[in-house]
């Protein structure tokens, strides 16, 4: 059934996204519910319109079209869809450790829209995702902000409008230290932070040189009918396009002085980090990060996992926030993600921050970093309606998510999920009776699983040597 | 000019004569290859199917077919009564006649068996003087390695199978495949069409770069833009080389140029919905002429295949459980149950959509599953006469060689098979199969369904490869024409791969032994005789060795 369905979706709306946008979303009206907007504090009995994929309205007793879907709202609490502002869920591989600077590849080639992890997120209440390359080099592959329309061609899952960006990793994974010497085998450089930072300011000397050879060429190429255009070099061209400021530098890191090396290296090249992902030792520069306008991405209370991991501390993010810096909690984990909720409640409890603090960690301060808070992020009349319906308050354990919409439509919905669950029982059923699922009488014995990804990102598994 | 001797003018003379003798005896046997097959139900393809009629078969070609059309008096004749006759079956993707398969390529992982590996079996002739390392040299190709002969050609065409697409087994840019005829003396013989495509498959290298899926697709984009520049580079240096520095001769980019403007059809291996997506976008993104191979999900994307006038070579390797009941397994994710079972309709679903399609092998182990699968496509939508189709004239539309083969009409290449009984019926035989206008030996057919399971039990092995005799235990199991089993002892364990056998009692398979440390493919060939075989043992890298063996156990 949901294979007919998707076939079905596959037809209408695949050929252009142009034409999947002007489908329009059901209208929906939640009545009487807890609205926290994030941006516009916390409304008791408040109602919220979605139509055409937009926050229409919010506030008492709004009309909606006869034929809008109306959900009592009496106890349940909306909040905008949580953004996870570093996953790999929906990525078929995360690495290209070959190399130090690979720049070149782009996430956006390996999405997986049928991966199961992206429902489980949607279950968590999450909407948008910002897809990252690993920690493997110095200079990593390009990232992919998504929404979470699962069930949908993945081409339609891309964020109209998101920043283009890419990732940068210091310190232990990308100089090997969990790769033991061996005979024989010559280990990729760099192998110290030392040669960290000179292959990421080698990439960028190139990049300007390159930008050099384009502006001249361009400049020349109306004169000269023999001059033959310089080679297109996709390793370069994304630094150029830092170096122009059109690419958001998300930057995986530990420790403080890395942190600082990091900014020095961008301001000698004229560029800013975005965010700085991580960045476990951040409370101890937290004041020159606010200064460089990086923002940072972390865990809350993850750490002494690797060596760099030893100094972290529970209140980097209320820390950071004091001295300015816009922080988000992200879940570097495909089990994490459902859960973001509970990641940003403890920072109430380590360090204090206010509610609304804590809930900007994942919501409008994510989008912020990821350069789409015109859209997402909170609950505001012309906002996307990526939302989600809580049974009790967000950051309770006990709470649930009931609905998660995104751009007005339900993608998650429990009911209808544990309703569901007798077809596809029956289903089963019947599959297992067809000829090509019967177990032969004698065979192989069955593959061991393999885990897909790392829980946790953070230890590089993939594709090292 | 110096005068000639009288012995050189002999000589010379005599030469002439002798050539001419030659040609002559040439032209006479070609004249005596001529064949009717009368009174036989014809599927002509191209036209409405003859009930009754002659075809007329000539130095290659079909002359004449009809309900009208009488036997020439120079002609052997088949009698076809009850017979029918299609147009040989087109194999849209294969490894025939390709040296045996090389370890995948990791450039300078070589060791022991090195030098021979790249003598004999790599098929990577490209490598002197590319730019580019293996797997990434679109330069190859097959028309320089293929061989005629060997069982596996033999195997498809006693089925009915008369043409092959050949392409490079591995590689990102695989290289550049070769339609060849099954029959024929020499590889020149075999050839119909070389190059016809170019072939993209998306495996990273190991250990260099790429080394991931990302990685593929930034190289093949990266090469494909610095192709576009050695193009435009050369023809500016064409026009007026003086003043310009001349432009490096690059055989990979070159190679790839009627790549990026759209001539040569590109092959790209893509299975899974979002593997097809991605070779459609990539395929949109640099106005490539694509082809989808494999295609398993390709009927979720009916409308983009559509759109962007992409054929799907479909692989008729269909998925079925392969594993026991067991705990482990068990349940099955029901994903992988959707899959199993839609993977069937596909063929009808493409078909509807008015996707154009053809059928391949898919590295079946046992071709003789072939027309089985066709038939279970069959029985989930696809229509019998689109079934014939996808094995005839839309492989030799997609492929470009329509006016040559793929249907029955006069003119056209005389690759024929005629069969007793419908092609897709389960108790049809291959009585004749023509190519190139002359008929083949046909090996026994093998063991289908009913057939005896001669080969089932365990088998004690002494297997000799040089180094004195080894023991091993062989366990097979015969269900039909499938074989299946395994290997255990001083070489190691393993299960055996591409089985085949005859009811003549040959047996086939191969199985990965370890010697020296190493891992390698061994094939062995053998003859049964009762409870006891003997036959010859090839692993790559060795000399040949054999083995003999009794039956421990009978069942």
């Amino acid at each position: 059934m949901m294979k007919k369905l998707l076939i079905l979706f596959v037809i209408v709306f695949v050929g252009s996204v142009a034409q999947a946008q002007r489908v329009t979303p059901p209208e929906t009206l939640i009545r009487n519910a807890t609205v926290i907007t994030v941006t516009r504090g916390t409304l008791e009995n408040t109602d919220v319109l979605l139509r055409n994929g937009k926050i229409a309205a919010v506030g008492k007793n709004l009309n909606a079209s006869t034929n809008a879907r109306v959900i009592d709202g009496a106890g349940k609490y909306v909040m905008p869809g949580i953004i996870d502002a570093h996953s790999h869920s929906m990525l078929d591989t995360i690495n290209e450790g070959t190399l130090a600077v690979t720049s070149m590849v782009r996430t956006e080639d390996v999405l997986n829209p049928s991966d199961v992890d992206l429902y489980r997120g949607l279950a968590g209440g999450v909407t948008t995702l910002n897809l990252l390359h690993g920690s493997a080099n110095p200079i990593g592959g390009l990232n992919t902000v998504v929404k979470i329309k699962y069930g949908r061609p993945a081409l339609e899952f891309l964020f109209p409008g998101a920043m283009p960006g890419i990732k940068f990793a210091l310190g232990e994974n990308v100089k090997r230290s969990a790769t033991p010497n061996q005979p024989g085998v010559t280990r990729r450089y760099p192998s110290t932070r030392m040669g960290v930072e000179e292959t990421i300011r080698d990439a960028f000397v190139r990049a300007r040189d390159y930008k050099r050879a384009w502006d001249e060429y361009r400049a020349a190429a109306g004169k000269d009918k023999n001059l033959v255009q310089p080679r297109r070099d996709l390793q370069l061209e994304p630094l150029v396009e830092i170096l122009e400021g059109k690419r958001y530098v998300h930057a995986h890191c530990y420790i403080a002085s890395e942190i600082l090396m990091l900014i020095n290296l961008a301001d000698e090249f004229g560029f800013k980090i975005k965010t700085f992902q991580h960045v476990l030792e951040g409370y101890k520069v937290a004041k020159e990060i606010a200064a460089h306008g990086a923002g940072a991405s972390i865990f809350a209370d993850s750490w002494s996992y690797k060596i760099e991991a030893y100094d972290a501390i529970p209140y980097n993010a209320a820390i950071m926030t004091r001295a300015g810096v816009v922080v988000s909690m992200n879940s570097d984990s495909d089990e994490r993600a459902r859960r973001l909720n509970i990641e940003a409640a403890k920072a109430m409890h380590w360090g204090d921050l206010t509610e609304e603090q804590a809930m900007r960690l994942i919501t409008i301060n994510p989008a912020i970093q990821l350069g789409i808070q015109e859209r997402v992020g909170s609950i505001e009349v012309g906002k996307d309606a990526d939302v989600a319906i809580w049974n009790g308050h967000p950051f309770s354990v006990y709470s649930r998510v009931d609905t998660t919409f995104v751009d007005g439509v339900v993608y998650f919905d429990r009911q209808q999920d544990l309703a569901r669950r007798a077809d596809l029982a029956k289903e089963r059923a019947t599959l297992e009776q067809a000829e090509p699922n019967k177990p032969p009488a004698r065979g192989q014995s069955p593959e061991t699983p393999r885990r897909r990804r790392p829980t946790h990102d953070d230890t590089i598994e993939e594709e090292q040597p | 000019m110096p005068r000639l001797r009288p012995l050189t003018v002999a000589l010379f003379t005599l030469s002439i004569v002798s050539t001419f003798f030659v040609s002559f005896a040439g032209a006479q046997r070609s004249a005596i290859d001529t064949y009717a097959i009368t009174n036989a139900r014809i599927v002509t393809v191209s036209g409405p199917t003859i009930e009754r009629g002659t075809l007329v078969i000539r130095n290659g070609l079909i002359v004449a077919v009809g309900a009208n059309v009488n036997a020439p008096p120079d002609a052997r004749i088949i009698d076809g009564n009850g017979l029918t006759v299609y147009p040989g079956l087109i194999d849209s993707y294969t490894n025939l006649a390709l040296p045996e398969a090389a370890p995948s390529p990791s450039p300078g992982g070589g060791g022991g068996g090195g030098a021979f590996l790249l003598a004999q079996a790599r098929p990577s002739p490209g490598g002197p003087n590319s730019t580019q390392p293996p797997g990434l040299q679109p330069e190859v190709m097959v028309e320089d390695v293929i061989r005629p002969g060997g069982t596996e050609i033999e195997s498809s065409r006693s089925i009915g199978i008369t043409t092959a697409l050949t392409s490079p087994r591995s590689g990102i840019w695989m290289g550049q495949s070769a339609l060849i005829n099954l029959a024929g003396d020499t590889p020149q013989q075999m050839i119909v069409r070389s190059p016809v495509a170019m072939h993209v498959g998306f495996t990273p290298l190991r250990g260099v770069y790429p080394g991931s899926l990302m990685g593929v697709f930034a190289t093949l984009r990266q090469m494909m833009l610095d192709a576009q520049r050695y193009r435009d580079a050369l023809a500016t240096y064409e026009r007026s080389p003086r003043g310009m520095r001349r432009p490096e001769m690059d055989r990979s980019l070159a190679a790839l140029v009627p790549v990026v403007d759209g001539r040569m059809p590109v092959v790209m291996l893509a299975n899974s919905e979002r593997e097809i997506a991605r070779a459609l976008d990539l395929a949109a993104e640099f106005k490539l002429k694509l082809i989808v191979a494999g295609g398993r999900e390709a009927d979720r994307l009916t409308d983009r295949l559509a759109k962007q006038n992409v054929p799907v070579l479909l692989s008729l390797n269909l998925p079925r459980r392969t594993t026991a009941a067991v705990p482990e397994a068990d349940p099955e994710p029901l994903r992988v149950l959707r899959d199993r079972v839609e993977a069937q309709q596909t063929a009808g679903k493409l078909a509807r959509a008015g996707v154009r399609f053809a059928f391949q092998s898919g590295s079946l182990t046992n071709i003789s599953d072939l027309l089985a699968n066709a038939n279970r496509t069959i029985e989930n939508g696809l229509s019998p006469t689109d079934a014939v189709r996808a094995f005839t004239i839309w492989p030799a539309t997609i492929f470009g060689v329509e006016n040559q083969i793929g249907s029955i009409e006069t003119g056209k290449i005389a690759n024929v098979v005629v069969t007793r009984g419908e092609l897709f019926d389960r108790n049809r035989s291959v009585a004749h199969v023509f190519i190139d206008g002359r008929p083949v030996d046909l090996r026994p057919p093998t063991g289908g369904p009913g057939g005896r399971n001669l080969l089932s039990g365990t088998w004690n092995l002494a297997i000799n490869l040089g180094q004195g005799e080894k023991s091993a235990t062989l366990n097979l199991q015969q269900e039909g024409e499938r074989v299946t089993g395994s290997i255990s002892g001083t070489f190691g364990t393993g299960e055996i791969s591409n089985a085949s056998t005859t009811p003549g009692g040959e047996v086939r398979f191969t199985v990965p032994v370890e010697i020296e440390g190493q891992t390698r493919e061994a094939t062995f060939t053998g003859t049964l005789s009762g409870d006891q075989i003997r036959g010859t043992v090839t692993a790559v890298g060795m000399s040949p060795g054999t083995f003999t063996g009794s039956r421990a156990r009978p069942n």
